[in-house]
């Protein structure tokens, strides 16, 4: 019995974010939220385990009172059930407290045998939760792990890590925590049975009172501005000279090489 | 009051999107062009449980509600208008006689294979002499043992070569005109059930639409759907469902235009400046923004109603009239805001323009939308 944890954060949809074109602040007024692209692919690989290898899946999240929806979508995605770590203070929250939190939330009743949590979120990508949750757990990390493959007779897992240089190979025992690639998994669109029937999943509401404090934040935002991207708007002509010019012109940025 | 979607229908609209983005907008144009029936997509639909939305689960539909079904069509139609129709067709104009009207017998038989998307549906109500008015009917179904006899023509029939099943109506008492008609479920392959010729389409080109002849086609007698002489009421309560789908696929449309527009203009410079900050451009985007926003008010409060048990053909035809008419003139306005390159094929608005139209028409035109509203207000 393979008991799997996909952490995942609930974060705005980058598709929804508008700039203010005086102030290059961001208008988030009208954006939705969803879970966070990597996180995604995490629960789908959880999902393809237990497919392949039978257990439970649950999905894990630290995430502020308001985001309650995140768990039917989660849940539609195929885990058997929910934990739902919350508390009104948990916006904007920086990874080292995140990564308290849910240690402790983990620690006061998930079993597991193995943690999948994407590479980095979609808002910060700071790729520092899924590491920092392995070593308060006590447990082997791998990371960059673009695929990843159970052995039910000895209880290891082994993983391809994708790096700069080439491709490495390495096994671990359970229990471990890998964070994923995006190229890992192709996550499903959920059924619309798969929707409806997510209400009926358990999700255990676990809030900060019965965690204990999450510690001050190492690293407080205090504030975000849009980069501004200027194209450059330089005309080419058409023509076998215009071509040359456009060329030139991209070598000499080293835009090209 | 309360103007939110529940967390479902909002994942239901997520889903779709995606699903769209994958595997509908890749290919809505050689639909359009060639033009090619999209069955890979609606085997796609199936695997999604998204054939038999509004219909319980025990007839092997979704057992969602009728604005979940709307928000999908609405979504589908958004990136290929076909795509939505076909779905419209298969669950409005087919599958709800079949729930509405079936013996449990008929259920199982056909509607759970509608459902999951074992088969599509056609409905075959509009002859070459009897289109708004359906009681001047002369396709006829004469009693013969334990079977009925169909003899006679239909024309525009929607999913017809691809349907599994087809719910078709002739008179059974030629004397009494619409109270003369009734409804039969008449199965792919009956003998004397014949697949005439396919219409070539201004727009929706990829949904195919033909002729369906009945040449002595024999029917079981319990294929009968409903009772006797009772067709036009099934047909006008079906229609009536029916036009909140074609609602959300104007209303899909629109969208469509309305983005495309919105994209375009922040993109095209003349005199110096995208186009989006002329006053012109922006007050045809705030119009065209302000339409659909009221067709998907109406739209929704229709399917709403039919979800509350309330009564819903006077809301179901503003939407549909009000969402069509929105549809085509956004549509119009969208192949202003692009200029020239609006009017050549490849270009998005384009295809929108062509395929707006047809929602003033089906499942009754704006003429008859505004006399089934006034008759409702007048009374
Ligand atoms: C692409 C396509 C798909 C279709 N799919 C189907 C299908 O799947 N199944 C099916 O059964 N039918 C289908 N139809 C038929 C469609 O529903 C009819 O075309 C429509 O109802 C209008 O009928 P008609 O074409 O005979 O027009 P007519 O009834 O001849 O109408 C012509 C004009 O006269 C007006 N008019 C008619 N009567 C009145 C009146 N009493 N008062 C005021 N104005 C009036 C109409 O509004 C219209 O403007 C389809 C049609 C098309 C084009």
């Amino acid at each position: 019995m393979l008991k799997t944890i996909a952490c995942f954060k609930w974060v705005i949809d980058d598709a929804d974010i508008r700039i203010d074109a005086g102030t290059r602040k961001l208008v988030l007024d009208r954006a939705g939220y969803k879970i966070s692209a990597y996180d995604r692919n995490a629960i789908e690989e959880a999902v393809l385990l237990q497919e392949k290898h039978g257990g439970t899946v649950c999905a894990v999240t630290v995430a502020p009172s308001s985001a309650k929806a995140c768990l039917k979508d989660a849940l539609s995605r195929g885990p058997d059930n929910a934990c739902y770590i919350n508390d009104p203070s948990f916006a904007d929250l920086a990874p080292a407290q995140t990564v308290s939190i849910l240690a402790a939330g983990i620690k006061a009743g998930i079993e597991f045998d193995l943690i999948i949590c994407g590479e980095g979120s979609g808002d910060l990508y700071t790729q520092q939760v899924g590491p920092a949750l392995a070593e308060t757990l006590g447990i082997p990390c791998i990371t960059y792990v673009n695929k990843l493959t159970y052995s039910e007779s000895d209880r290891r897992i082994t993983a391809e890590r994708k790096l700069e240089d080439g491709i490495e190979v390495v096994s671990a025992a359970l229990p471990a925590l890998v964070t994923i690639l995006p190229d890992i998994n192709t996550p499903r669109i959920p059924t619309l049975k798969q929707v409806l029937g997510a209400a009926k999943k358990p999700a255990l509401n676990v809030t900060l009172d019965s965690l204990g404090p999450a510690g001050d934040p190492c690293l407080k935002t205090v504030g975000i501005q849009a980069a501004v991207m200027d194209r450059k708007k330089i005309r080419f002509a058409a023509d076998a000279e215009g071509i040359r010019a456009a060329v030139g012109a991209l070598l000499k940025e080293v835009a090209i090489a | 009051m309360d103007f939110n979607l529940t967390e479902e229908h909002k994942l239901i609209r997520a889903n779709v999107r995606e699903f769209c983005e994958k595997f509908v907008d890749p290919i809505a144009e050689q639909t359009d062009a060639e033009p090619k029936f999209p069955m890979e997509t609606v085997k796609k639909l199936a695997e999604q449980d998204l054939l038999g939305i509004p219909y319980p689960t025990e007839y092997g539909g979704a057992g969602s509600d009728y604005l979940s079904y709307i928000i999908v069509i609405e979504e589908l139609s958004r990136a290929c208008a076909t795509t939505g129709f076909t779905l419209e067709v298969h669950s409005s104009l087919a599958s709800f006689p079949l729930f509405k009207f079936g013996t449990e017998e008929q259920k199982k038989k056909y509607l759970v294979p509608l459902c999951k998307g074992e088969m599509l549906g056609a409905f075959a109500l509009t002859e070459p002499g009897a289109g708004t008015d359906a009681g001047a009917a002369s396709t006829v179904a004469v009693k013969d043992g334990d079977h009925y006899v169909l003899n006679g023509s239909k024309i525009f029939i929607s999913n017809a070569p691809v349907a599994g099943v087809i719910i078709a109506f002739a008179l059974t008492d030629k004397s009494k005109g619409t109270k003369g008609l009734s409804a039969f479920i008449v199965p792919q392959g009956t003998p004397g059930l014949i697949i005439g010729k396919h219409l070539n389409k201004m727009g929706i080109r990829g949904s195919l639409t033909s002729e369906v002849l009945f040449k002595d086609c024999r029917v079981p007698a319990e294929n009968l759907l409903g009772q006797e002489n009772q067709g036009f009421k099934i047909a006008m309560m079906t229609l009536d469902g029916g036009r909140i789908g074609i609602a959300a696929q104007a209303l899909g449309i629109a969208q469509a235009a309305l983005d495309e527009s919105i994209h375009y203009s922040k993109e095209r410079v003349q005199f110096g400046k995208p186009i989006a900050a002329l006053q012109a451009i922006q007050w045809m985007i705030a119009n065209m923004a302000t339409e659909i926003e009221a067709s998907r008010f109406l739209t929704y409060k229709a399917a709403w109603n039919y979800d509350q048990g309330l009564p819903y053909s006077k809301e179901a035809a503003m939407a549909k009239l009000f969402a069509s008419e929105t549809a085509a003139r956004q549509t119009n306005r969208a192949v202003q805001v692009h200029g020239g390159i609006g009017f050549i094929k490849g270009h998005k608005v384009e295809r929108l323009y062509r395929d707006a139209k047809i929602t003033e028409i089906y499942e009754g035109t704006s003429e008859v939308m505004r006399m089934v509203i006034s008759g409702s207000v007048l009374r």
